[in-house]
């Protein structure tokens, strides 16, 4: 299921400083799963050490935050598009 | 390190007073947005909900930050990300640990990259009534809190 994945600047080093590429998976998950393979360091941009998505990290199928969707588990199509961006936040 | 010297930025005083007039809307609560500038020259105040709603804290909305990012990469750089802003409802106008923290990615860990290195971090100091106070700052590469702060000079024009 080749998608396109978008990210921003910060994580784009780890992945051959593209902004836009193609990846494959049926679910999120599956999909980051084939990112880390392809980009050994990924997963640890978005990831905490146990594997748990940062709580910071916007994962969005286009344009809709996986968050309401089904999270990871979310299912992909054909064509859809991924953006990966770190949330702005502070106190 | 070479120092940057004592960086400056012009805003004009219109965008100046939509943060704080946001920043008092929005109150108990802390807000938040961006600066978008045009070639270089900030131009527009882009407010966006705080999704905390809390005083102590900001999460940016995500909708909205996506939005504003995709518009960023539809502009292919002729539009940019001039500076970042928050409110602080009863602390200085200076980004606190946490702010320095989360500009770091990884987040929280200032051995990390920085999302935004050439963004103004504003802070948007509401604490004493009827007095708010505009500040400036770069967040650098640094190995504290006190090292990752550069203050800007804000020229309000």
């Amino acid at each position: 299921m080749p998608v396109q994945v978008h990210v921003t600047s910060v994580i784009q080093k780890v992945v051959d400083d593209q902004r836009e590429f193609e990846a494959d998976g049926g679910t999120i998950a599956e999909l980051l799963v084939n990112i880390e393979r392809r980009y050994p360091g990924f997963r640890k941009q978005i990831a905490d050490d146990d594997g748990e998505l940062h709580r910071f990290v916007n994962i969005y199928l286009n344009d809709e935050d996986i968050r309401y969707l089904g999270g990871t588990d979310t299912a992909l199509s054909d064509g859809d598009a991924v953006s990966i961006l770190p949330a702005l936040a502070g106190g | 390190m070479v120092g940057r010297g004592v960086a400056m930025a012009v805003i004009p005083r219109p965008l100046v007073d939509e943060m704080v007039a946001h920043s008092l809307e929005d109150l108990p609560n802390e807000a938040c947005g961006v600066i978008l500038a045009v070639d270089g020259v900030a131009t527009a105040v882009h407010r966006v909900p705080n999704a905390a709603a809390s005083p102590y804290r900001y999460v940016m909305d995500d909708e909205e930050q996506l939005k504003l990012q995709q518009r960023l990469d539809e502009s292919k750089g002729e539009e940019t990300l001039f500076a970042i802003y928050h409110s602080h409802v009863a602390s200085e106008a200076r980004p606190s640990q946490t702010d320095v923290n989360m500009a770091f990615w990884p987040p929280g860990d200032i051995s990390g990259a920085l999302m935004y290195p050439d963004a103004i971090y504003i802070v948007v100091s509401l604490a004493e009534e009827g007095a708010p106070v505009v500040q400036g700052f770069h967040i650098i590469a640094g190995d504290s809190y006190e090292a990752c702060l550069e203050p800007v000079e804000l020229h309000f024009e």
